[in-house]
Order: structure tokens, then C-alpha cells, then sequence
């Protein structure tokens, strides 16, 4: 990279955390370290990622911008609109922050289904800019160098372990850049953030137990508006109905509703931004009201019903089952969605068999005045993604 | 002698995972465009065609050279998903939108092993993402394996090594895959 000073932006995840490892073995003080609170990160995240960073001598500079990014997000729904409003507001902030400490190189922990997603057109990474054609050096003052650009996620965590990193920055759970964003469904407000935040914590402090834990666990939120049936096909109810029925195999009584939201897959190498179907027992999701938590169906006995209700309607990207509905505290604004998968490398990944009663637990957590359904994600990837947008 | 066999990239999400599949098995390989002609591949091994967005049923011009590649290589080919499709359509099959797209995990059938499909065993689990998918009917290969929802999941053309499979080898999730992958590998050996 020649002379002069050099930047990386680090999230405290495993990419970026190893890649700036990397990055000050070769360049020492020339590096600087910058973290952005975009508002987006988990509850005590900052601070963690603090400590991480500094434990491993890289010097950081934290930047707190929470305000900028809410705003560019006002009113934007569509997924991919999101994604590119953070994308800008992000590198503006960067190109700032380099501006000011002089470097003209921007160092970044990219791998390689950064840019096979983003490339495929499956959704833009905020991190991939080069390979869109995005002229770096005339919108944002740098150029910008990716040493990670060939591995995948258990080859990075070799790396990690390689250069010294401890397990809990090597084997951390996989945390997107634009954080709580994409997994916040449809339009990005301060309240929802908050409410998915802390049903963050419930996820993964109970799917952190189970042993061996999931690849990956994570919760999403979406605004609890149901519709009976799809839309754009045919006859939208008749589909419905033939959905209901393919559920019913599975789930006796099955109810079918549509969430209002989009959420992103990848079906035949190809974006599908479809539709999120939740499947109810007659138990709606509450047990046999015997209050021993169980009753329902395992989620490990429901795997088969994506593919029962995509093939009924092929404009569903994701199948959600009720694990919980709140009760006597009236109905809540948003339903929280846990999903949880195992995978070496991210390309494809299957829904982990979750017990019941540990999606019980959570929903009991969970569940509040703000919070009417709490529900797990069936889909494994393809045809959904493991993020929600 | 270390064997080299190239990739060619469609546009599919898992292209590249090929070719770190056969890094890991001791395979000199790397992604090549449509572009590159059948003379500038003169002394690889075999080749790898991997999966893409595009459909063969909107004709074949968006292939580049690899249309070229499929009718005429000499070397073992294998296509993986669209390039199976493309595989299929070349050798006078038909390839129409599936009925019941597979995307996720689906189970395979194995009618014939032949080579490429030997020691799998009858049946296997494997992950798929396709919208098309190849007919049975009037082409000139046989076909090596079905699912409950797809008829040809697996080819040999009867002339050649030129094979096809609809299902994704390359990925995590379909646990035989690099046994398949070693058997093509055993191939282009010979």
C-alpha cells in the first residue's frame, strides 16, 4: 500500500476483527481503528467492542452518529433502500473521519459471500463498493484494500485463531454492519430498534445455552400487520387456502396469515424479495393450556413446511411458526421473530432444531403490550437468507 | 502432477465455492469467464461449469462461449445447476420452468450410477436452488438420477465425459457432494 497512514472500519466481529489484526501486524502505528455506533448495535455492544479491540492493542476511535443514520432511514421501507441509505451514510462518515486523520487508504474485513451476494444482486452489502463499479477515491478520499476477499467465514475464524485473537472475538456470532437494521422489517424507528434490541438479548442468552449452540441466532421484528391471504397471484385466495391446506399435513388446524412485510431470499441464484407466512396451531402457539409450556409441535417435526407452502405459493420467501401469543395484555404493535441456523460457511445454512420449550421460554420473555407474537423461522437458505433484508 | 481444473463463472452464488472445494482437495484450480474459448483451454484437465441466474429457456446467446465449450470439449466436463440445464438443452433435452421448484434441501435418487454418481449409494440428501429443470424426454443422455419434484438430476452424455448435476455439490449442506466432486476428479485423472 506504500506510504502513509492507513484506516479499517471494525464492527468487533470476526471479519474486520481479524483483518485489523492483520492489518496493524504489517503497518503498526500507521493503522487507526474506527468503530461507528450507528445506533444499530446490541445492548452493551459498544463498550464490548471497545474492550475487544483495545485487548488486542488496536488503536480505536469510536464515532457516534446514531442521529445521521436514523435520519437517512426515515420513511425508507424496501429493504434494499435501506441497505444503500446505510451504505452512503456510512462511507460519508468514514471518508470524514479518514479525512481528518490523514489516510488515504481504507482497509476492510470483506469476504467472499460479501461480494458473491452483492455482485449476484442478492442485496447490497454495505461493505462492497469496488466490485459495484463505486469510484472510492472520488466520492469518499480513499482507496480501498481487502485482504480477506477470497475466505469464507470458518477460514477467517482459522485466521482469527492464527493471529492470537481470543475465542470470544473468533468464534463471535456473526453480526451484520448495518447491525439491528436488517433485522428490523420494513421502516426503521427509534421505538422498534429499542424493542428488538431487547428481545436480542432474551435470544441469546437462552439459544447461547443450547449445546452445542446454533451456527447463528438472532431475533428480527416486523410490524404486526396480517392479511389473510397473498397478493399479485391469480386467485390470492384460493392460493391461501391451498397454503392453509398444505400446512394442515403438518400443523392440524393450521391458521395461514401473511405479514404485510418483505423479506430477502435467494431462490435459483436469483434476488427474491417475497412475502413471510406465519403458521398457527389451534393451540395458537400457547401449549395445552395446562401451563407445562408444551403442547405444539416441535420445529424439528415442521421442516418439511416451507417447501409444502412455497410450493403452493412461490411468492413466499420465509415460513414463521407461532411459538407464542400474548394473553390478557392486549395486542402488541410488532411480532418478534427468532431465528436460529446452522452452517460452515453461510452459503447455505438449515434451521436448527430448537426445542419447543426453549421457544417458550423466549416467547414468555418477549412477549409484552409492544410484542403480540412471538414466532420461529423454519426456512433454511436457499430460499430465505439468514438475515431478514 | 497436480491436476488443473477450471471453474466457469455463470453468476451463481456458490461458483466460487467450487473452486475452494477443489483447492481442498488438491485441484489447481480458479474462476474463468463465459468468454474464454475452447483453444484457450487447451491442456486443463476437466472443467467445472457452475450455476447463474439466467435461464436457458430465453435462448442460449447470454452463454458466451460455453455453448461452444459443452458441444465440443474433449476433456471431462461437469455442470453444475444452470450449467447441467445448459448441458441438457445442448443435447437435444427440453428444459422448462419446473412445476415444483426445489430450493433448500431435496432427496436425490440414484437410478445409474455410472462413474460420477459411484459409491453414494441409492439415495442422498443434497441442497438445491433451481426454477428450471430438464426433461426427460428426446435427449441424448442418460439420465443418472430423480427427485420427488425433478426428473433429471443428474446426466451423463452418452458419447462423452460431459455430465450434469441439478443439485449443488459445492455447498456444506449436501454432505456427499465431495465424494462426487473426488469421483470427477478420479475422471479427469484418466
Amino acid at each position: 500500500m506504500g506510504e502513509g497512514r492507513a484506516a479499517i472500519a471494525t464492527s468487533g466481529g470476526v471479519d474486520s476483527t481479524a483483518c485489523a489484526a492483520l492489518a496493524h501486524r504489517a503497518l503498526g502505528d500507521r493503522l487507526i481503528c474506527f468503530f461507528l455506533d450507528t445506533g444499530f448495535m446490541r445492548e452493551g455492544e459498544v463498550e464490548e467492542v471497545r474492550n475487544l479491540l483495545t485487548s488486542l492493542g488496536l488503536p480505536l476511535k469510536v464515532l457516534s452518529v446514531r442521529e445521521r443514520f436514523l435520519e437517512a432511514l426515515r420513511g425508507k421501507e424496501d429493504a434494499e433502500a435501506k441497505r444503500v441509505a446505510f451504505r452512503e451514510t456510512f462511507y460519508t462518515v468514514l471518508g470524514e473521519a479518514a479525512r481528518a486523520e490523514g489516510c488515504r487508504i481504507m482497509i476492510q474485513g470483506t469476504i467472499a459471500p460479501d461480494w458473491i451476494e452483492t455482485s449476484g444482486g442478492i442485496k447490497t452489502q454495505h461493505n462492497v463498493l469496488e466490485q459495484l463499479g463505486v469510484d472510492t477515491v472520488g466520492r469518499f478520499g480513499f482507496r480501498i484494500l481487502e485482504p480477506l476477499l477470497e475466505l469464507y467465514k470458518d477460514q477467517v475464524r482459522a485466521l482469527a485463531r492464527y493471529l492470537g485473537a481470543r475465542v470470544e472475538a473468533s468464534e463471535r456470532q456473526p453480526f451484520p454492519g448495518p447491525g439491528l437494521m436488517v433485522r428490523c422489517i420494513g421502516e426503521v424507528t427509534a421505538e422498534k430498534i429499542d424493542v428488538l434490541r431487547a428481545a436480542t438479548c432474551v435470544v441469546e442468552e437462552e439459544l447461547g445455552r443450547l449445546r452445542p449452540p446454533p451456527g447463528q441466532y438472532l431475533a428480527a421484528i416486523a410490524d404486526d400487520r396480517r392479511s389473510a391471504a397473498g397478493e399479485g397471484v391469480a386467485s390470492a385466495a384460493a392460493s391461501a387456502a391451498a397454503v392453509a391446506a398444505a400446512a394442515a399435513g403438518l400443523v392440524p388446524g393450521a391458521r395461514v396469515e401473511y405479514l404485510k412485510g418483505r423479506a430477502t431470499g435467494v431462490k435459483g441464484d436469483e434476488r427474491a424479495y417475497g412475502r413471510m407466512v406465519i403458521v398457527s396451531g389451534d393451540d395458537n402457539g400457547n401449549g395445552d393450556g395446562d401451563g407445562d409450556g408444551k403442547g405444539g409441535r416441535e420445529p424439528s417435526e415442521l421442516f418439511g413446511l416451507p417447501e409444502r407452502v412455497i410450493h403452493e405459493d412461490p411468492d413466499v420467501v420465509r415460513v414463521l411458526y407461532t411459538v407464542g401469543t400474548g394473553r390478557g395484555t392486549g395486542r402488541g404493535s410488532y411480532v418478534v421473530i427468532v431465528r436460529a441456523v446452522d452452517t460452515r460457511d453461510f452459503m447455505t445454512a438449515k434451521p436448527t432444531a430448537v426445542p419447543l420449550v426453549v421457544l417458550k421460554r423466549i416467547a414468555e420473555r418477549v412477549l409484552s403490550d409492544k410484542v403480540s407474537t412471538v414466532c420461529y423461522d423454519l426456512t433454511s437458505k436457499p430460499p430465505a437468507t439468514v438475515e431478514f433484508e | 502432477m497436480t491436476l488443473h481444473i477450471p471453474v466457469m463463472f455463470m453468476g451463481g452464488q456458490y461458483n466460487h465455492l467450487i473452486v475452494r472445494a477443489l483447492k481442498e482437495l488438491g485441484v489447481e484450480s480458479r474462476l474463468i469467464q463465459p468468454s474464454m474459448t475452447l483453444e484457450a483451454l487447451q491442456g486443463v484437465d476437466g472443467l467445472i461449469m457452475g450455476g447463474g441466474p439466467h435461464s436457458v429457456t430465453q435462448g442460449l446467446e447470454r452463454f458466451g462461449r460455453a455453448t461452444e465449450i459443452v458441444e465440443r470439449c474433449t476433456f471431462p466436463l461437469l455442470g453444475i445447476c444452470l450449467s447441467h440445464q445448459l448441458i441438457g438443452k445442448i443435447l437435444g433435452g427440453e428444459v422448462v420452468k419446473g412445476r415444483r421448484p426445489e430450493y433448500g434441501r431435496t432427496m436425490i435418487r440414484v437410478i445409474d450410477p455410472d462413474d460420477i454418481l459411484a459409491g453414494i449409494g441409492s439415495e442422498f440428501v443434497a441442497w438445491a436452488s433451481h426454477n428450471d429443470e430438464v426433461r426427460r424426454a428426446g435427449g441424448r443422455f442418460r439420465v443418472l438420477a430423480d427427485s420427488e419434484y425433478c426428473e433429471v438430476e443428474a446426466l451423463k452424455d452418452e458419447r462423452r465425459q460431459v455430465y450434469g448435476v441439478q443439485f449443488h455439490i459445492e455447498v456444506a449442506d449436501t454432505p456427499k457432494g465431495k465424494e462426487i466432486l473426488r469421483n470427477f476428479i478420479a475422471i479427469c485423472q484418466k
